[in-house]
């Protein structure tokens, strides 16, 4: 398989590999499963680098994320402007630091991301709030969520100005072993 | 425009960085691409971590390992059975259907056993290089046994850097609710039970009773003592029960050869109900696991869990082989109990996991299966002096169950309720497994050492203990000169008391000090973590390609 394909030069094909965290075969799976999404969108020659952009609404329909609660926001934080569109890059981007082999480091680093919604590189209540009802589908009143949300910034704020910041978020990311394991999408 | 710009000067930097460790990983993935054991049932896997999450997941990730793990064999195998099967002996024994429950009959005339391998130099060339069946039986198993206990330490070691989380720190419970959400989970139902779990927790969180009555705490404390007692109770009575069983079986069961058939059938007597109490047993364990669970207050359960579970391990474990050893005593040859033991608990596993559908179990108890890998794998160590190719058989086995266990669970069980700590859970596990190893490594010297090995067959016979093959081969070495360099290893090295000594300080410093970094309270990680100034290439994203 390795030197039959003609969707990747090698050189692309060695950029991707020092890029991410796949072999050559992954890749080209992924781009299978890129180019599944929207076959007429999707061209099977990458060698020339075509500018082409998924929609949100094709990526968030895939198997793995359909379900996932935090489609929108891991599809946001991974697409270039920012929208939910992706290209084949940041697929791949998205996908790679998803996987096992991506260190607790990066994948703290974009769990923090994708908790902040309103982008302004700290989690305050508001993110919180929103976070927990997504985690729990709306379902606790609206004291219930406000009481965890002080529960968790109490905990978890080091530096005492009411909302976590990275450092604060990786501080509570070292307490929880289970984060590899489970900021993990298999594909 | 500043942001993208940020973005792509961080890209640049880092990518330099990041060559230098390009080409090596390079290198890493054509070698795993063509290893494709490492892709072993990765759909499989998919679809259980999607419906139950990553802590079933985990239990199949351990079975995964183990059966990689068992791939060693392979040095036994090339290196004293394709030898044997150049100097092999017709098998004059008929195939009856029992041998597949007993391991005895037509296997023990095969090279599956200790005794059909020869005991002389295997020279198929005329005054050529002959091979020395004795020192190669001992050496390879030697060598299997140390590269077992490296992969062992070498995986404990990573597992427990990758997981090492202190328990001293007060995690706040909140906070874990947090960052534990499992993006494993993609099927939808399971996805809803989850949320519903996760809100039921945070609603009993919220309301949690800081101080309980003394009643309350008396009540506990008596809870926690019965099941201690009822726990070691069965356990010492089930050794007990088992003990007189086999002492009395003889008399009972074995009247006159009737047969070779009957007096096999008779032999089976002892293991069936050593099995059949292994099968049973654990499910008393985990029921007296959900009666304390029902009766102390649901968030109690995070303190609790660990604790209990671990004990009623390691009962069950202790259990088990004390049954096994009793099974063995009896047993003319300790293979024969092995292979039996194995087969046997194999085939019950799979009526038990069938039957058990009605019984109304619906969720999948990962402590007691995984007891049983280990298990299984503590009898491939105790076994393989006499049976060189025992993990081969425990290879099928355990692909076996894997396939077993997966439609099982992906027909009947349900996803967990409870909260399971897999990280830490899973490198306990890979510690459990150090005893057993031992245990594998003391039967080894034992035999090798202090017994007298069979005057009919097997590659040892007529000398004195297994170990006289070596020392005979370092007196013959002796006599020539280029080979005193192994002569001077010998002496200084391997018979000295004070190099073995060395070596076991070194081993156990090794195993021991992750858990004195647990009881001093350090955390080493934590530190680095929270001076790290530098943006290096791993806590920065990796860069796009270059457009």
């Amino acid at each position: 398989m390795g030197n039959k394909q003609t969707v990747f030069t090698p050189e692309q094909l060695d950029a991707y590999q020092d890029c991410t965290f796949f072999t050559r075969k992954e890749i080209l799976r992924l781009f299978y499963r890129y180019r599944d999404l929207a076959p007429q969108l999707v061209p099977l020659d990458y060698t020339d680098k075509p500018d082409v952009t998924l929609p949100y609404e094709l990526i968030g329909s895939m198997p793995e994320l359909k379900d996932n609660p935090f489609r929108q926001r891991i599809a946001e934080v991974f697409s270039e402007n920012g929208d939910g569109n992706m290209t084949l890059d940041d697929f791949l981007d998205m996908f790679s630091v998803l996987s096992e082999m991506a260190p607790r480091d990066l994948k703290a680093y974009y769990a923090f991301k994708i908790y902040d919604f309103n982008n302004d590189d700290y989690i305050c209540k508001s993110d919180l709030e929103k976070t927990v009802n997504k985690l729990t589908r709306n379902e606790l009143t609206p004291e219930e969520v406000s009481l965890v949300c002080e529960k968790v910034i109490y905990e978890a704020d080091v530096d005492n100005d009411g909302k976590l910041s990275l450092e604060d978020f990786q501080h509570m990311i070292i307490r929880a072993p289970d984060f590899l394991s489970t900021f993990h999408i298999r594909i | 425009i500043t942001k993208k710009s940020k973005h792509h000067s961080t890209q640049l930097s880092c990518c330099t960085e990041c060559l230098q460790g390009a080409s090596f990983r390079r290198f890493g993935n054509t070698l795993s691409e063509y290893f494709h054991l490492l892709q072993l049932r990765h759909k499989t896997l998919k679809t259980i971590g999607a419906k139950f999450g990553t802590s079933v997941l985990s239990y199949f990730l351990f079975l995964k390992w183990l059966l990689i793990f068992n791939i060693s064999f392979l040095v036994n195998f090339s290196f004293i059975t394709i030898p044997q099967f150049v100097a092999a002996e017709p098998n004059n024994l008929s195939f009856m259907g029992l041998e597949l429950l007993t391991g005895a009959g037509y296997f023990q005339q095969t090279v599956l056993y200790y005794g059909f391998y020869t005991n002389a130099t295997i020279g198929k060339i005329e005054n050529g290089s002959s091979y020395n069946m004795q020192l190669a039986y001992i050496f390879s198993v030697g060598i299997y046994f140390v590269i077992c206990f490296l992969t062992l330490l070498f995986s404990m070691a990573k597992s427990f850097s990758r997981n090492f989380t202190n328990p001293h720190t007060h995690s706040g419970n909140a906070s874990k609710l947090l960052c534990t959400w499992d993006f494993n989970i993609t099927i939808e139902k399971s996805v809803k039970l989850t949320q519903k779990n996760l809100s039921t927790q945070i609603k009993v969180q919220n309301t949690r009773i800081l101080n309980f009555s003394l009643t309350q705490r008396v009540v506990r404390i008596v809870i926690h003592l019965v099941s201690w007692v009822a726990s070691l109770g069965t356990a010492v009575a089930a050794c007990g029960g088992v003990y007189f069983l086999s002492i009395n079986n003889l008399k009972l069961f074995v009247k006159e050869h009737k047969n070779d058939l009957e007096s096999q059938a008779a032999m089976l007597v002892l293991p069936v109900a050593t099995s059949l109490l292994n099968a049973f047993i654990p499910f008393f364990y985990s029921w007296l696991g959900h009666l304390e669970r029902f009766q102390t207050p649901g968030h109690q359960i995070y303190n609790l869990l660990l604790p209990n579970s671990v004990l009623f391990l390691m009962c069950s474990l202790i259990n088990k082989l004390w049954l096994f050893c009793m099974t063995w005593l009896m047993q003319p040859h300790i293979i024969d109990a092995c292979i039996q033991e194995i087969w046997l608990v194999f085939f019950l596993r799979i009526i038990g996991t069938t039957v058990c559908v009605s019984l109304g179990l619906p969720e999948f108890d990962i402590g007691r299966n995984v007891l049983d890998l280990i298990y299984a794998q503590t009898l491939t160590w105790i076994g393989i002096l006499f049976s060189p190719l025992l993990p081969g058989i425990q290879m099928i086995s355990f692909s076996i169950v894997f396939y077993v266990k997966k439609v099982s669970l992906l027909m009947n069980c349900q996803p967990p309720r409870k909260v399971w700590r897999t990280a830490q859970m899973t490198t306990s596990f890979m510690f459990l497994l150090f005893f057993p190893s031992f245990l594998g490594v003391l039967s080894l010297f034992s035999h090798t050492f202090r017994i007298k090995p069979s005057e009919e067959c097997g590659p040892f016979r007529g000398l004195s203990s297994m170990y006289a093959a070596v020392s005979e081969w370092i007196e013959i070495l002796e006599n020539y000169t280029a080979s005193k360099w192994v002569v001077w290893i010998y002496h200084n090295l391997i018979s000295s008391e004070l190099f073995f000594f060395i070596l076991s300080v070194v081993v156990m410093l090794q195993i021991l000090l992750p858990l004195g970094h647990l009881a001093l309270g350090t955390s080493a990680k934590g530190n680095i973590l929270h001076t790290v100034g530098r943006i290096n290439c791993t806590s920065r994203p990796p860069p796009r390609s270059p457009r």
